[in-house]
């Protein structure tokens, strides 16, 4: 049973980060802009937040400092995907193009930088993990339940529901949400009721950057003790899940949690004996989130959810 | 407009062919090309170039490291091209990923000394075997302190090991092996029961740290296993992060792990910088051991584990550890090497369970 509870709970640390950066990439592309620069987005937030902690570990920690360096994660997160923004919403430019040179800019920078603000010189920055909680009063107590979400477990993962729950309420319950999907799916239509897509798709790309930097750092906090310019795929796997997950909030936890718990069973069934026994290939595992994938844009392609502007530089002149 | 952006931009060429003009005025004797990782990896890398700058500094000898533009024996080449015309007369390798090039380079150059760390110079094809007179090829016996790692952790009164290794490279299995035949030798001599002792071994085919790596340590601990030796570079992390979670143990490999995290308990240390210096000095002393093969172990220091001042060992002792060593360095005790294996199971040990996750 407690080899159950720690799998839930490890199927967290995938889960999390990719539920996190997944929605921010849905903000960006119901606004109609494609982005995949998300992997070089978590690297920049992840090098802001890890690099702040670095500094300011010395004088202070635990969850105080955590939710500090979410900001400041956030917020490198934000100015990053600026860029991305300025590129394909004012220059026009190929959003594919676009967020490919900033996936392959963000490792490179923060290497560069890391090596010239840190007096050592060297690339990797490094931090103490002081943010596990043991164990939620009270919470904790509940069985099953507190063993899963409220044992060994991190603030980052509340943050994680909480921001599917308020990213739910704003795309579907809100005149803001219900403008973003405007211009996603039909920008001309939505620039002629007054709406300024422009802005919009501002707003999109820069929410996309915000979680995108969180999810760096709440990707790197459970499973390294320092941070060194990689993310090691999990922007592009986030997008996966996206689409997995068919741009809507609740099909994307379902999507990260599925894709989580799979790559949980592929890392550690070598802990659990039955699975151990079966000899399954490790392979197998870490195979099927990906062949699930692909079965169900086969069967899901014609009545795809996707935005139906999204990639398309919107141009006012040309309405 | 135009006009005055491409005069800004002719003298920005003229600029800087000048420099590199200037540049290649400067000679360097000494020179060090960088393999995949950086210069501060905090392992290969970092600690041949300590070797080299410590002692280049020393004698007042002119040093530069280069960094290939990319992994691949081309770039490599490419690399030892620049050091040879910046005026290198010594080139230092770090790592098997420079065989090839080093293979190509000893007849191009045969002017220039090669030292090359943990590999023997051979063609793309692994059929040509050459190690010319002016390289000297070091190869470090992993396998011995693999050994000493297994053997002195069962000693230690730990049952439940754990071996994580990164892609499987020789030098990782060689780890690895000697961990098992380490761990193998010290339950037989503490006549423990078979299955006492149990041994996870894994290679996570990266070297990178990931969730996945994380994972797979977490489920070990969570298993029971007691103490996890991480031999694949940033995979070392993901299980100290773990270890910390868990409250378990890490034994470090390649230099002295133990300032990054707490939970390292012991490392399994090459001595680098001393090879690099050995080499170095016999070639200033006129006497370049070029053309040999030499595997460096236990008998000339060149293997250690990290010293008792920073290792967290409860009851095996200094005095434990020096006779092991001694009978590893005369050759009392040989643990089998690689060989071209990667699996633990042909070594078929006897006194402890050993589970090969593949």
């Amino acid at each position: 049973m407690e080899m159950l509870y720690l799998l839930l709970r490890q199927t967290m640390f995938f889960s999390i980060p990719l539920l996190i950066v997944a929605l921010g990439g849905m903000f960006s592309e119901r606004s109609g802009v494609t982005n995949i620069a998300l992997e070089g987005i978590m690297v920049m937030g992840g090098f802001a937040g890890i690099y702040f902690i670095n500094q300011l570990q010395s004088g202070m920690s635990g969850q105080l400092l955590l939710l500090l360096a979410i900001v400041i994660a956030v917020a490198g997160g934000v100015i990053f995907s600026l860029l991305h923004g300025y590129a394909s919403i004012n220059l026009k430019a190929d959003q594919v193009i676009s967020g490919t040179a900033l996936n392959m800019f963000a490792p490179a920078f923060v290497i560069y930088l890391a090596r010239m603000i840190q007096p050592s010189g060297i690339a990797n920055v490094s931090f103490k993990n002081t943010f596990l909680i043991s164990k939620v009063p009270v919470l904790g107590d509940i069985p099953v339940i507190g063993d899963i979400f409220f044992k060994n477990t991190y603030i980052t993962t509340f943050v994680g529901f909480f921001i599917l729950i308020v990213s739910a309420v704003v795309l579907y319950k809100t005149r803001f949400g219900m403008r973003l999907r405007a211009c996603g799916e039909h920008p001309q239509a939505a620039d002629s009721v007054g709406i300024n897509v422009y802005k919009m798709r501002y707003i999109g790309v820069m929410i996309s950057g915000a979680l995108a930097g969180l999810g760096g750092l709440v990707l790197t906090i459970p499973i390294s003790t320092e941070f060194k310019g990689a993310v090691n795929g999990y922007g592009f796997l986030a997008l996966a899940v996206l689409i997995f997950g068919q741009w809507k909030p609740m099909r994307i936890l379902w999507a990260s949690l599925f894709f989580g718990f799979m790559q949980t069973i592929s890392a550690a069934y070598s802990a659990i004996p039955f699975l151990l026994n079966l000899n399954i290939p490790s392979e197998f595992f870490k195979m099927t989130p990906y062949i699930a994938t692909l079965i169900v844009l086969a069967f899901s392609s014609k009545s795809s959810k996707a935005p139906k502007a999204v990639g398309q530089p919107y141009d006012q002149g040309a309405r | 407009m135009k006009k005055l952006f491409s005069i800004v931009l002719v003298v920005v060429l003229l600029v800087s062919m000048l420099s590199l003009a200037g540049c290649q005025a400067k000679t360097y004797e000494l020179a060090m090309i960088t393999d995949v990782g950086d210069i501060d990896d905090k392992s290969f890398n970092q600690g041949t170039w300590e070797g080299i700058k410590e002692y280049a500094e020393a004698n007042k000898i002119t040093h530069k490291y280069y960094k290939p533009t990319e992994a691949s024996t081309d770039a490599y080449v490419a690399a030892i091209d620049l050091a040879v015309s910046s005026g290198a007369k010594v080139i230092v390798t770090p790592g098997f990923l420079f065989e090839e090039a080093v293979f190509i380079a000893q007849d191009k150059y045969p002017e220039v000394m090669f030292i090359l760390l943990d590999g023997t110079p051979h063609d793309a094809a692994w059929e040509n075997f050459k190690t010319g007179p002016n390289v000297y090829a070091v190869v470090y016996a992993e396998e011995q302190v693999g050994y000493l790692a297994g053997y002195a952790a069962v000693m230690d009164g730990y049952r439940n090991l754990g071996y994580q290794g990164g892609m499987a490279v020789p030098a990782v299995c060689r780890y690895g092996f000697g961990f098992v035949q380490g761990a193998d030798d010290a339950a037989k001599e503490l006549g423990l029961a078979k299955g006492t002792v149990k041994l996870m071994y894994n290679y996570s085919g990266d070297f990178a740290d990931t969730p996945a790596s994380q994972t797979r340590a977490a489920g070990w601990y969570q298993a029971g296993t007691e103490v996890i030796f991480a031999a694949g570079g940033k995979v070392g992390n993901s299980v100290m992060s773990a270890a910390e979670t868990a409250n378990k143990a890490v034994i470090g490999v390649d230099v002295d792990q133990s300032a990054e995290s707490a939970t390292v308990i012991a490392s399994a240390m090459k001595g680098l910088a001393y090879m690099v210096q050995f080499g170095l000095k016999e070639y200033y002393a006129g006497t370049f051991p070029g053309g040999v093969a030499v595997i460096a172990g236990a008998e000339s220091n060149a293997v250690s584990l990290s010293p008792f001042s920073t290792a967290k060992w409860k009851t095996f002792s200094q005095a434990d550890y020096d006779s092991l060593f001694a009978k590893l360095a005369d050759a009392t005790i040989v643990p089998q090497k690689d060989e071209g294996r990667t699996d633990p199971t042909l070594l078929n040990p006897q006194y402890i369970t050993l589970t090969f996750v593949e």
